[in-house]
This record gives C-alpha cells, structure tokens and sequence, in this order.
C-alpha cells in the first residue's frame, strides 16, 4: 500500500514527528479507518526516501500513544478503537492525580478547590489547542 | 582462480585494442609478402618491418590495457569486480601474450621456412631461433615491468632496455664462433652452445614472470 | 547479535603524510552508513581497505562474512562499488558494459537494469564518453544496482548531481533496503542526504572515526542553547558542551549531550534558557570537527 504522505524539507521539526502528525491527520479525518492497514516500516521509508530508523521511531511513537498498532511480522494497523488509550497513560494519570491530591492536601484545599484547579488546566489545553489551529 | 573471470577479462582488453590488433596483422602480413616477393633486398627489409611492427604491438598493447587501466582510471572498475590481485595479473600478462606470441611464432616460422627454402643461409637457423626468443624476453619484462610499476616512464624504460639487451646479445651471439662457422653453410646444424643459450632465455621468461606474479601478490596498495 | 555486514577492527593504515589511526566500524544487515568527513579526513582510504583494494597495516576487517583483503574476490560478488575517482570504459557503450557484467554476476538482474535505465533517462546504446557526468554517475549506480548486491558501498553517489538525479538516486537507494538483508554504506559530504536516509551515522576526520551513533540518537543529543545572563552572571557548567560562542551576556552554547532537564537546571543557575536550537547534521558536524581540533591544537 503505498501512502500519500508528503513531508516538507523545510519544516524545522525533526523528521519523526512530521511523520507522527501526518499519520495523526489521516486517521482524525478518516482517510485511515480504525483497522485499516498501514505501510510497512520499509515500505514508508522508500517512498518518503527517509531512513528506516525515523520511521521506526515514528511508529513506536504512535503506538505508545495509541493510533497504531503493530502486530509482530505481520505489519501495522490503524488502532481499532481511537479512544482507547493503552495502559501506560491510565497508570501515569493514577500517578500524576494521586501527586495532586497530597499537593492539595499539603496547601490546605478543599476537595472541591482542587476539582477547579483541574478544570482551570483542561480548559487552559482546549485553549492552547485552539490557538494553535487557528494559527 | 576463476578461469571465466580472466576470460572475460582478456576479450576485453582485446575488445579495446582490437584496431591496433588488426593493424599490426594488415602490416604484418604485407611486411611477409615483401620479404617472400622482394627478392634479396626484399628480405632484409621485409623482416626489419616485421620485427618493428612486433615491437610496436607490443609496447601499443601494453602500454594500453596495461598502464590504459589506470590513466583511465578505470581500475577501480575493473578491481571491483569479483578479483584477486592472481585474476588480474594473469589476464593481463595471458593477454598481452596471446596477442604477441601467435605474432611472433607466425613470424619465426615465417624466417625459419625461408632460411630453409633459400640453401645459402641454411646457418641462420640457431642464430634466428635465439634471437627471437631473446624478443620474447624482453617482451616479458616490459609487461612485467608495467604491471608492477604502472608507470610509462619506467614501461618506456623497460622497452629500451629491452631493445638495447637485443641488439647487445645479438653482437655476442653473433660473435660465438660455433654459432656463426656455419652462417652462410648449407648446413643446418643445432649445437649445445645453442641449447644452453636457449635454456638461458627460457630461464629468463619463467624468471620474469613468476617474479611479476610474486610482486604483485605482495602489492598493499592496489588503488 | 545481529549480522554485521562490515567490521572493522583496530584498522590501521600508514601513509607518508596520512595516517588512517585504530578505525573501528559495524555495519548491521539491513541498515544503511552514512559516513561523513572533510576532503582527506579518511573515507576514501577507509572504503578501499573495505574492498580489499588497500590493505591494512593493522586490524582485522570482515566483508560480509569474508576476511579481507586475502578473501576479497569472493566477497566482491556480493558487493557492488560506485566511487567518485571511478571510470567506466569511454570507448564502449552502457549496453557493453552490461553485456560484460552479466556473466560475471550470478544474481545479475537484467529486466532491472532495464527499467533503470529507462527511470535514469540512460541510452544504452550510447557511449559513455558521450554522458554528462550526472549520467555517468548514474550509469555506474545502474550497472552496481543491476547486479543485485547484498553490499553496495558507494563513495560520493551524489556528488554533481542535479537535484532531479539526486532524487531519483537517493530512491534507488531506499528501494535496495526494502530486502532486509541489504546493506548500504556510502560516503558523502552531501550532509542533507545522510541526514536524510541513513540509519546510523559516522564521522570521521583526520584519520580517526571522531563519532558513530544512529541517526536518531544524533539528532536528540546535540542542541544549542541560547542562554541570556544576568549582568555578572557566568556561563552554567553543562555536560557534553563543545562549543561556548555568542557574547558575554548572551552565549550559544552547544553541547552534544542534551537532555530537558538542562533547561531547568540553566534556569535554576540564573541563566535564562530563550531558545533551545535543533542542529542539522551539517552544523553537528562542522561543531564535532572544531571542537576536536580545538582540543588538539590547545
């Protein structure tokens, strides 16, 4: 399958990424569906004429974050379910939230000052996130 | 070592020379039709050609497949092929050879039938003989010489040294008694002077080119 | 362990006035060596004793399994050789040459060597002294692709090339690793491409291998910092740094160890992290080779 990916020399950002956020876009806008096969590792690399070590960490990435998965020799797919984000995330949020906790604990707030807290760094991300799609 | 490797080897150097190799047969065939149609002066010039134009092919094929792989730069070309120093070597030295030799036998059964057919000179036969092995000689360490040195200078070196050795040993040889009692005799006659001056010369051969394989096996630096 | 298509080890080699000093190098199957030096740094001389065409001094050298130089014809017809100081015969024909190589090489793929041709925009029929250089180039990439090689080593593969050829090459190139046993190691000072599609990278300069690393691991370990300092402050002692420039209050400092924590510890040490610069390889390895003359001439 070849792909359709198109990377810019120019584009300041290391190699790896712009493959990362390629791979991203194709599969937030539906180009490449839940299941959907993916290039191989030498297979992209041909074709985008970058070296196969880039992509490889360009898919190790991806699968970390859970929009690919690799099934070992047999090639990879689109993750089948985009919402479901593997395990390692749940576990560092377990971490991270148990850390905000004791900290709010520590500074004396209530369970409900720390709830706002949260609420004031997701709304700051949804913003940053707009900002940056604006832009 | 790889025989259909230096095969290859070989018809492509011939490829590259083959109009010089044509040439060199057109003379020579012309230069044989002077000495058997020209009568007496025929003879003397006749063979003169022939012995000039063996001369120059070989310094030409030499010169070119030899010292012409690396002024080409296409030694690298050639060394990156499956080879050895051993496959290399022989190729060029075989082929250089293979030119030369049917040449020059071609020549000396050429001299030797008219010394044979023409009573007079009947005792040319041992001085002829020793003389054209001489060339083969010096043939030998011209192509020796440019394949380890890879250099024209000392190519050119070798060839007037080679030449220079033949008109030499042809003073001496000419000037053994028991070679030239008979020079202008009916007779064929063949003596252990003779013998031993052949031995010598074949010695030399077998001395000169072992001796390019052995240096060229002990080469470091190719390129 | 992975099967190491070259392997050099403690390779020595003494010239008059070069000296190729305690070169070591593993090359794994299936990847592809970008090797990066000055003009007389070393690549060439290091690619020729890979060929067997040089022989070491000292070191021993394995090519694809094969000792060299005493084992060299047989690891040559695996291996397909493109140098810059290389000719192919001016007087014969790219279909000559062909015709020369085919029975030479067992895997010789002529239906191949075809389409190349037709994709590198190559008459076979015509002589190559009658090419440009860009195609001359290109026909001897074509006759070393053609024979199918487990181990090209192409010394300077797109020097003078027009952008187009280059392209065209540099995809070539790729297509050989989709075999996962095929290995490349070319030469260059075109740092673009060995950024571009190499795996791992080496440096080399004045003789001796100054760094070797994937290409990856390069790119995340140099950075430069742009620091701004308070008016009596001084320069924060980093690890791996190089390379100290700029003026007094606002140094570039480039370090070849980079890790985020660094930009916490700056900042902690009163010195203002306002930017952190990513190298292209080219500025990585012009910093590398000044860095590591400095050291000597000081």
């Amino acid at each position: 399958m070849h792909s359709d990916i198109v990377i810019s020399q120019s584009d300041g950002r290391p190699m790896y990424l712009q493959i990362m956020d390629q791979v991203k876009q194709r599969v937030a806008v539906g180009e490449w569906a839940p299941g959907d096969e993916i290039p191989s590792i030498r297979q992209l690399a041909m074709d985008l004429r970058v070296s196969v070590i880039t992509i490889k960490r360009a898919y190790l990435e991806l699968e970390r974050e859970g929009v690919i998965l690799t099934q070992q020799g047999k090639g990879s797919v689109v993750a089948p379910n985009q919402n479901l984000t593997p395990q390692i995330y749940h576990e560092e949020l377990s971490e991270r939230l148990d850390e905000v906790a004791r900290l709010g604990d520590l500074l004396g707030l209530s369970s409900e000052e720390i709830a706002r807290r949260t609420k004031e760094a997701t709304d700051r991300l949804a913003e940053s996130r707009l900002t940056k799609e604006i832009v | 070592m790889n025989y259909s490797i230096v095969r290859s080897l070989i018809l492509k150097d011939w490829y590259f020379q083959r109009r010089a190799i044509l040439l060199a047969l057109a003379g020579g065939a012309l230069s044989l039709g002077i000495v058997v149609y020209g009568g007496k002066p025929g003879f003397t010039i006749g063979l003169i050609l022939l012995v000039t134009i063996l001369v120059m092919i070989s310094a030409i094929t030499v010169m070119g497949n030899v010292l012409g792989e690396r002024e080409n730069q296409t030694l690298a070309f050639t060394m990156s092929l499956p080879i050895s120093y051993l496959e290399y070597t022989t190729s060029k030295i075989v082929g250089n050879l293979l030119i030369f030799v049917p040449f020059w036998l071609t020549i000396l059964a050429g001299s030797v039938a008219l010394i044979l057919a023409a009573p007079v000179i009947h005792g040319f036969f041992a001085f002829t003989i020793i003389m054209a092995v001489e060339i083969l000689v010096s043939t030998c360490l011209m192509v020796g010489v440019a394949l380890i040195t890879e250099s024209k200078g000392w190519a050119i070196s070798a060839m007037v040294v080679g030449n220079v050795a033949l008109n030499v040993v042809g003073y001496l040889v000419a000037h053994i008694p028991s070679i030239t009692n008979g020079l202008y005799g009916t007779a064929i006659y063949w003596n252990s002077t003779a013998t031993i001056l052949l031995a010598i010369e074949f010695a030399l051969i077998a001395l000169l080119l072992g001796g390019t394989f052995f240096i060229q096996s002990r080469k470091k630096d190719f390129l | 362990m992975s099967d190491l298509s070259v392997q050099f080890e403690g390779v020595s080699k003494k010239y008059p006035h070069f000296a190729l000093e305690n070169i070591d190098l593993e090359l794994p199957a299936g990847s592809i060596m970008g090797f990066i030096g000055a003009n007389g740094a070393g690549k060439s001389t290091t690619i020729r004793i890979l060929m067997g065409l040089v022989h070491q001094d000292a070191g021993s050298v394995r090519v694809l399994g094969h000792s060299m130089p005493d084992d060299q014809a047989a690891a040559k017809l695996d291996i397909g050789f493109v140098s810059e100081d290389m000719r192919l015969y001016g007087a014969a024909t790219l279909a000559w040459h062909m015709d020369f190589l085919r029975p030479i090489y067992p895997r010789w793929d002529q239906k191949y060597a075809e389409e190349l041709a037709r994709r590198f925009d190559l008459k076979p029929q015509q002589k190559i002294k009658g090419l440009s250089h860009g195609q001359r180039v290109k026909a001897a990439l074509l006759l070393a692709l053609a024979r199918r090689p487990r181990l090209l080593v192409l010394d300077e593969p797109t020097t003078g090339l027009d952008p187009v050829a280059r392209m065209e090459v540099l995809g070539e190139l790729m297509a050989v690793l989709a075999d996962e046993d095929r290995t490349i190691l070319f030469s260059s000072h075109n740092t673009l491409d060995v950024e571009q599609i190499s795996d791992q990278i080496t440096f080399i300069d004045r003789g001796r291998i100054i760094d070797s690393d994937n290409k990856e691991a390069f790119l995340d370990r140099w950075r430069r910092l742009r620091l701004v300092l308070p008016p009596d402050g001084a320069v924060p002692r980093l690890p791996g740094v190089v390379e100290v420039a700029g003026s007094s209050r606002l140094p570039v400092l480039t370090t070849n160890r980079f890790e985020p924590a660094m930009v916490s510890a700056c900042n902690d040490l009163g010195a203002t992290v306002q930017a952190v610069d990513t190298m292209t390889l080219e500025e990585i390895f012009v910093a590398n080779v000044h860095s590591r003359r400095e050291r000597l001439t000081a």
